[in-house]
C-alpha cells in the first residue's frame, strides 16, 4: 500500500473478485461507508461509478483491492493493484479531442484522484471524495 | 339478419391506416398507429414495472416492439393489429430485460422501498438544498440505511458494467507521467472539450445527459431538473451509456 495513514483515518478493506456478480458487493461496502461518513446521496453514487469505472478498465485480472480511508470530511478509496499500462493508458489526457475516457470521467465525478506505487511495486489508484459544505 | 362487426380485421381504422402505409408509403399513417397503440404498449409495460427499470424506459422500448409490429404485418393476415401486436410488445420488453442481465429476483419490499426512493429524494433534495445523506433517506422512508442502500442496489441490478474488454498494451507509456500525479484541484474547465465526437451512436436524450454531466459539469440533480427525470434515473441512464459506449469501443 502506501504510505501509512494519517492520524485519526479508520480504514475498511476488501478484496474482492473483478466481475459483474461482485459489483454488488463493492458498491454496498461503499454505501456503507458513505453512511458512516454522511456523504450524500449523489456523492455517493459519483464515488460508485468512479470504482466501477476503472475495474471496467481493470481488465481480465482475477481480483482487485479497495481500501477505504476515512479521514474528516473524505474518503479515500485506492484500487488495486492494477495492471500498470492501463493505469497509464486510462489516465493519461484524451487522446482525442472530445474523448469520454476513464480520466474525464474521474475528472467530473471525484474531488481528485491519482496513481500510487506501492513500495512493492504494485500500482493502486486513489479517488478522493469529500462531504461537501453544508 | 346478421350483423358485421364495426371494427372487425378487414375494415377497422387499423386496417386503412396499415393499407396506408403498407401500399402507400404514408409516414403519417404509421405515427397514427403508433399513437393509437401506445395505451396497449403502456398497458404492457406496466405488468414490468418495479424490476428496477423506470416505467418510461419499459414503455420506450415495448413501443419499439410495436414499430416493428406494425412494419411487419402482412396485410393478408386477418388478424387484428393488436392481437399481432401484443406478443411482439411482450418480446421487446422481454428481450430488454434479458439483454440488461436482469435474472435477480429482488423481494417486494425491496421492490417498493426503490419505487418510493426517488420521491425521497427529489423531496429531501428540494427540502435541504442539497443532496440528502443515506441516513435522512432511511428517516425519511421510515427504513434502516441498509435497507435503503439494498433498495438502491435493487434499482442498480438490472445494469451490468462490462468487464469482458481488457484494455490496450502501448508499452512505451511513460508512467511516470502518471504516478503521483493530479493530487490537486482540476482546470475543469480547461479540458472540456466538446464530447460530441465519444457519442456518436447513443440515443439524443442519452447525449443530451452525457454532454451536461461531463461537458458541461452539470450535477444529476441539475440534469434532472432539466430533462424532467429524477436524479436516479439520470443516474441509470449515464451509467448505461458509458456502458454501451465502452461496449461500443470493444466491439
Amino acid at each position: 500500500m502506501t504510505a501509512p495513514p494519517a492520524p485519526h483515518t479508520e480504514l475498511v478493506e476488501l478484496e474482492t473478485p473483478i466481475g459483474r456478480e461482485w459489483e454488488p458487493v463493492v458498491r454496498l461496502v461503499l454505501g456503507g461507508v458513505a453512511d458512516r461518513l454522511g456523504l450524500g446521496f449523489e456523492e455517493l453514487d459519483d464515488l460508485q461509478l468512479a470504482v466501477e469505472r476503472l475495474l471496467a478498465e481493470a481488465g481480465a485480472q482475477p481480483s482487485v483491492k479497495l481500501v477505504l480511508e476515512l479521514e474528516g470530511d473524505r474518503v479515500r478509496a485506492h484500487v488495486g493493484p492494477l495492471r500498470e499500462v492501463m493505469i497509464a493508458a486510462a489516465l493519461q489526457g484524451p487522446s482525442e479531442p472530445g474523448e469520454l475516457g476513464l480520466r474525464r470521467v474521474l475528472e467530473t465525478v471525484v474531488d481528485s484522484f491519482g496513481v500510487d506505487d506501492s513500495a512493492d511495486g504494485e500500482l493502486f489508484v486513489r479517488l478522493e471524495k469529500r462531504v461537501p459544505p453544508r | 339478419m346478421t350483423t358485421a362487426s364495426a371494427h372487425g380485421p378487414h375494415d377497422s381504422p387499423d386496417r386503412e391506416l396499415l393499407r396506408r402505409y403498407h401500399v402507400h408509403g404514408d409516414i403519417s399513417a404509421r405515427e397514427a398507429l403508433v399513437e393509437r397503440h401506445l395505451p396497449l404498449v403502456r398497458s404492457l409495460a406496466r405488468r414490468y414495472a418495479g424490476r428496477g427499470e423506470s416505467l418510461e424506459d419499459i414503455e420506450q422500448v415495448g413501443a419499439i416492439g410495436l414499430i416493428k409490429a406494425i412494419d411487419r404485418y402482412e396485410l393478408a393476415r386477418e388478424v387484428a393489429l393488436t392481437t399481432y401486436a401484443t406478443p411482439n410488445v411482450v418480446g421487446e420488453i422481454k428481450r430488454h430485460f434479458r439483454d440488461r442481465g436482469w435474472t435477480i429476483r429482488i423481494p417486494r419490499a425491496l421492490q417498493e422501498l426503490n419505487v418510493k426512493m426517488s420521491g425521497a429524494v427529489e423531496r429531501l433534495t428540494v427540502r435541504k438544498g442539497r443532496s440528502p445523506t443515506i441516513a435522512e433517506l432511511a428517516d425519511e422512508l421510515d427504513a434502516t440505511p441498509e435497507q435503503v442502500l439494498e433498495a438502491v442496489e435493487a434499482g442498480s441490478a438490472y445494469s451490468p458494467v462490462s468487464l469482458s474488454a481488457s484494455p490496450g498494451t502501448e508499452d512505451d507509456l511513460d508512467l511516470m507521467e502518471v504516478i503521483g500525479e493530479v493530487d490537486k484541484e482540476f482546470a475543469r474547465t480547461d479540458e472540456r472539450a466538446s464530447l460530441e465526437p465519444a457519442l456518436g451512436e447513443l440515443p439524443e436524450r442519452e447525449r443530451r445527459i452525457l454532454r451536461m454531466r461531463f461537458e458541461e459539469g452539470l450535477t444529476q440533480t441539475q440534469i434532472a431538473d432539466r430533462v424532467g427525470l429524477s436524479q436516479m434515473h439520470v443516474s441509470r441512464l449515464i451509467r448505461r451509456s458509458l456502458e454501451d459506449m465502452r461496449d461500443t469501443l470493444s466491439r
